[in-house]
């Protein structure tokens, strides 16, 4: 092996590292902030489709039943994360990593 | 005169024979009609003595005529059925009761019954090429208010619910990392293009009531229904929808001069009454007068329908403007 060779993998090894640490001290949190971000519009988007499902009658709700069939996870899950949700805060606060 | 026609007024103050007789002027004028019967109790079976359905049928013994009576429960029954099929193809059994529970308690709001009679309207619009025109005999006014504000309404709503869904969906995309598949994509997204489709749906209703409709109502001279009319007319302009007739309806026959009975007494009395009214109802309102129309002894059908069709001063030519 000649030196060459070995300085390569050396940078390979190196760099494979330094994308881990990056990933997983900005990047990956970031992602996740973001996709908290998602899930909360989503939210608001499920809230403004289903109020029924919190007893506030829509108007429209003969409309939104149609999307329905295409909202079975979310469905489920919004409405898990909306019973769940004891305040602000307590949704926010998961995505700071202390 | 548009293409399409709506009769509106008040409860039991003729909209059904107005509108009958003014699609039977529009048959003998040698255009293809329509009349189209969206209030719950149906009764254009009865003006013509024939039983019509969801489905236009040609009337008997009139050329050129076709009627339908709209039933919203049908719709509502079959986007329930058409909801239930797309759940049973989308979603695992184990989900499925969850939310065949709530797609059960949409069909049974208060908003439904509206949404498919409205939905219905629209689909009378849009299959209506073999028609040059199509009469609407519609409900008691305040459900065809609501019904004809519902496009603006909705529209703004489903703007609101694209936005939001479509933030969403663009997050989901950034927030997928490196090549990972994101959770939820713009492309083929299943409910963004049923909104859409909403969308447009609503667009194309807002313009055509706007563009290709005109709007007459329906009174009785008597003061209720003065002031409902009067609200009406104010709801319609709130909505930039033109009332462009109205037509009194039940006016009593003036008797003879040379009877002096009891009858004949009461009868000029109320001709007197109605004649002040019909008055008010000229100066008061900006809308023209399109036809005063005498109360039949009989039940308005047959050649009655013929007569009441003559006494209405609505032109049927399809583009001119209506003569007032």
């Amino acid at each position: 092996m000649t030196l060459a060779d070995r300085i390569d993998r050396f940078r390979a090894v190196l760099d494979e590292w330094l994308r881990g640490l990056y990933h997983g001290m900005i990047s990956h949190p970031a992602y996740e902030k973001i996709e908290q971000e998602a899930e909360d519009v989503m939210d608001t988007f499920m809230l403004a489709c289903f109020p029924d499902a919190f007893g506030i009658p829509s108007p429209v709700s003969y409309y939104t039943a149609e999307l329905l069939p295409y909202l079975d996870d979310e469905f489920e899950a919004w409405e898990r994360r909306m019973w769940d949700r004891g305040s602000v805060l307590e949704r926010k606060g998961h995505q700071y990593h202390f | 005169m548009e293409k399409f026609v709506f009769f509106g007024g008040k409860g039991g103050v003729g909209k059904t024979t107005v509108s009958s007789a003014y699609a039977l002027k529009c048959a003998n004028a040698d255009q293809q009609t329509l009349v189209v019967s969206t209030d719950p109790a149906h009764s254009t079976s009865d003006v013509f003595d024939q039983q019509f359905d969801d489905d236009p049928r040609p009337v008997d013994g009139v050329d050129n005529l076709h009627a339908m009576e709209i039933d919203p429960d049908e719709e509502v029954e079959e986007h329930l059925m058409e909801t239930k099929r797309a759940l049973g193809d989308q979603v695992s059994p184990a989900l499925v009761n969850e939310i065949d529970r709530q797609i059960e308690m949409a069909h049974q709001t208060p908003g439904a019954y509206e949404s498919a009679l409205f939905d219905r309207f629209v689909d009378v619009m849009r299959d209506s090429d073999d028609y040059d025109r199509v009469v609407f005999d519609t409900s008691p006014t305040g459900g065809t208010l609501r019904l004809l504000s519902l496009p603006e309404f909705l529209q703004g709503w489903i703007d609101r619910l694209l936005a939001k869904r479509q933030q969403s969906v663009k997050l989901f995309e950034r927030a997928a990392i490196g090549n990972q598949e994101p959770r939820r994509m713009l492309d083929g997204d299943p409910i963004i293009a049923r909104l859409q489709a909403r969308k447009e749906l609503f667009e194309y209703a807002e313009e055509t009531l706007r563009e290709q409709a005109s709007f007459f109502l329906v009174l009785n001279p008597d003061t209720l229904s003065i002031r409902e009319t009067e609200r009406a007319v104010a709801g319609l302009s709130e909505y930039d929808l033109a009332v462009e007739g109205l037509v009194v309806n039940r006016l009593t026959p003036a008797p003879d001069d040379d009877e002096q009975g009891r009858g004949a007494r009461y009868l000029r009395d109320r001709v007197a009454t109605e004649q002040d009214r019909l008055a008010t109802i000229r100066s008061r309102f900006e809308v023209p007068l399109v036809a005063a129309i005498e109360t039949r002894v009989a039940e308005v059908r047959g050649d009655l329908l013929r007569e009441v069709a003559a006494e209405l001063d609505v032109s049927v030519a399809p583009d001119a403007t209506a003569s007032d």
